[in-house]
């Protein structure tokens, strides 16, 4: 374990040192920040990361991904100066670290546009998806039964669903299990009683598919507004962490991952939802 | 030209040349020896903490599979597996048997000419070309009829039956292609109609190449994992009705073999392991019919 830090604590180290060495940038000295954890923030932090090292030359930013766990632990332990998270902090974990939302992700809970459901509560939905409700007539709907559309395990977007909706409920193991978001998408397109849940940024039709229902869940519409003033109900943050408030070259990176052009280009790409949300688009 | 010395050179040469040949060919031959062992001792290796992280008993009867609470039961799959066989074999069994003997017995030589490369062509399709045919295709025609999303049993029999079709038809023909005309003009002679000797002559001669065919077209369907995967509907339940979902071993090992670690991903080769003597079985069932067949035949 010593070992493997070593290189680490020497680019920290480096990376401590270099606002004492005056100008060494005009000598050709690299500044680096070292980003690790979630996956599911790879996309952003790599892209920002290119365009940054593009205006910043001299500068290095490390990006990696090994799960939200592993970059909390990474940071707390000093051996990442980011790490990056696709949930929240546990009770267990370092409580000195700062909390920097860098986006938003909103689960939509979706069915096909047949079905006269607009709107159900956190409550009725984690009964659907236990198997205590399995006819839409039990909330209001049709007599047809209840298909539940689900993901699997290994699903960042199961994860939040879970974390948000189910509590300790067990998924009902009756449930379709599709492995990504788009046949989940369009099998409730074409699937009266279908149910199934996607990232907000799938929900309008692109590339010529059909349309799906959104539905409203507690009373919130699950619009990119209300993800961002975080009412909508199944929602969950982007986060980065940082050991002590920010400084130096890490400072300006994530000066610039919070900036237009990274909200508004790779979060928005991405899928996701902007901090920085500000109305329309 | 050919002195003795000439010709005593030619034939050492070639000796060696022989000698060499003969253990190029001894050496593919191990290759494939050598595979077979190489894998099972790493899917055993691998396999074996299941005895003492799961239990064996636990592991084979289970109902219940959790990964992310710890339940790994497989019996949902073993169970899957069977159902997806056998059902695709109930329906295309008797389609490819009929295609044989249609080839073999009636077909004008002009259409069989037309026939048989399509039915050997079907083996040709790539197995997630079906799967997709399955999803974006049949998934649906079976949804409409049968209420549902049109993932489960049903959808996976009518697509593994078209994908087995080949291996059975072609096996099944190779058998009819051996019963000696002798015995059809022997029954014609008697006054027997084109059926009666098909059905009464050819096909009880062939029956245990035919059967043959079969096990060999169950090991296919048993194996397939990327079709099934995809119109399965992967819900880790015990059988519950032609349209509810169900997974297979197959279909399973592929969903999380990406992410899986620890106990999660012993069990998984445990699975893999299960496959193993499952297929060997049916290896070995081929085996016996074929040594019963020459004992009585």
């Amino acid at each position: 374990m010593r070992l493997l830090l070593t290189p680490f604590v020497l680019i920290g180290f480096l990376a401590a040192a270099t606002p004492f060495l005056t100008g060494c940038s005009d000598y050709g000295y690299l500044e680096s920040v070292t980003v690790a954890g979630s996956t599911t923030i790879l996309p952003i932090a790599e892209v920002a990361a290119e365009k940054f090292v593009q205006s910043t030359p001299d500068a290095s930013v490390l990006v990696s991904g090994m799960g939200s766990s592993a970059g909390i632990e990474a940071v707390s332990t000093g051996t990442a100066d980011i790490g990056t998270s696709s949930r929240h902090l546990r009770p267990n974990e370092s409580h000195d670290l700062v909390d920097i939302p860098i986006a938003y992700d909103g689960i939509a809970v979706i069915v096909n546009l047949s079905n006269p459901i607009d709107e159900l509560t956190t409550e009725q939905l984690r009964d659907i998806y236990g198997g205590a409700i399995t006819n839409w007539r039990e909330v209001g709907g049709d007599d047809i039964p209840i298909d539940l559309i689900n993901r699997d395990e290994a699903s960042g977007t199961r994860d939040a669903f879970t974390e948000a909706v189910m509590d300790d409920t067990p998924f009902d193991v009756g449930a379709v299990i599709l492995p990504g978001t788009g046949q989940v998408r369009e099998v409730v397109t074409r699937s009266a009683g279908a149910i199934g849940y996607i990232s907000v940024g799938f929900v309008s039709p692109r590339f010529g598919t059909n349309p799906v229902k959104a539905l409203v869940i507690d009373g919130v519409d699950p619009t990119r507004e209300n993800v961002g003033n975080g009412v909508y109900p199944i929602s969950r943050t982007l986060h980065f962490f940082t050991l002590g408030e920010p400084d130096g070259l890490t400072k300006r990176y994530i000066e610039y991952v919070l900036s237009d052009a990274v909200q508004f280009g790779a979060v928005v790409d991405a899928g996701y939802i902007p901090v920085t949300w500000r109305g329309e688009e | 030209m050919s002195t003795p010395g000439s010709l005593q050179l030619v034939t050492s040469r070639s000796r060696i040349k022989e000698a060499l040949l003969a253990t190029l060919f001894f050496a593919c031959a191990i290759v494939a020896v050598l595979g077979v062992a190489l894998i099972f001792a790493f899917v055993a290796y691998m396999a074996f903490p299941v005895i003492t992280e799961i239990g064996f008993l636990d592991f084979i009867f289970g109902t219940r599979w959790s990964a992310s609470s710890g339940e790994f039961g497989i019996l949902p799959f073993i169970v899957g597996s069977f159902v997806v066989t056998l059902g695709a074999l109930v329906i295309g069994a008797p389609l490819a048997v009929m295609t044989a003997v249609f080839l073999s017995e009636l077909a004008p030589p002009k259409l069989r000419a037309w026939v048989r490369p399509a039915v050997e062509l079907l083996a040709g399709i790539p197995s997630v070309v079906y799967g997709f045919f399955g999803v974006v295709v049949v998934a649906p025609i079976v949804a409409r009829l049968w209420g549902g999303v049109g993932f489960g049993p049903l959808t996976a029999w009518i697509i593994l039956a078209v994908m087995i079709v080949p291996t059975i038809a072609t096996l099944t023909e190779d058998a009819l292609g051996s019963i000696p005309m002798g015995s059809r003009e022997a029954s014609f002679a008697m006054g027997a109609t084109q059926w009666q000797t098909i059905y009464k002559v050819v096909l009880p001669a062939a029956k245990l190449g035919i059967i043959d065919a079969i096990i060999l077209g169950m090991g296919r369907a048993i194996g397939e994992t990327m079709a099934v995967l995809m119109v399965v509907g992967n819900a880790p339940q015990l059988f519950a009705g032609i349209t509810a979902p169900i997974a297979t071993l197959t279909s399973q090992i592929v969903l999380d073999m990406g992410y899986a670690t620890g106990t999660h991903r012993t069990a998984l080769f445990g699975m893999g392991a299960i496959l193993f003597i499952i297929s060997m079985a049916l290896v070995l069932t081929v085996r016996l019919v074929a040594r019963f067949g020459r004992a009585h035949g």
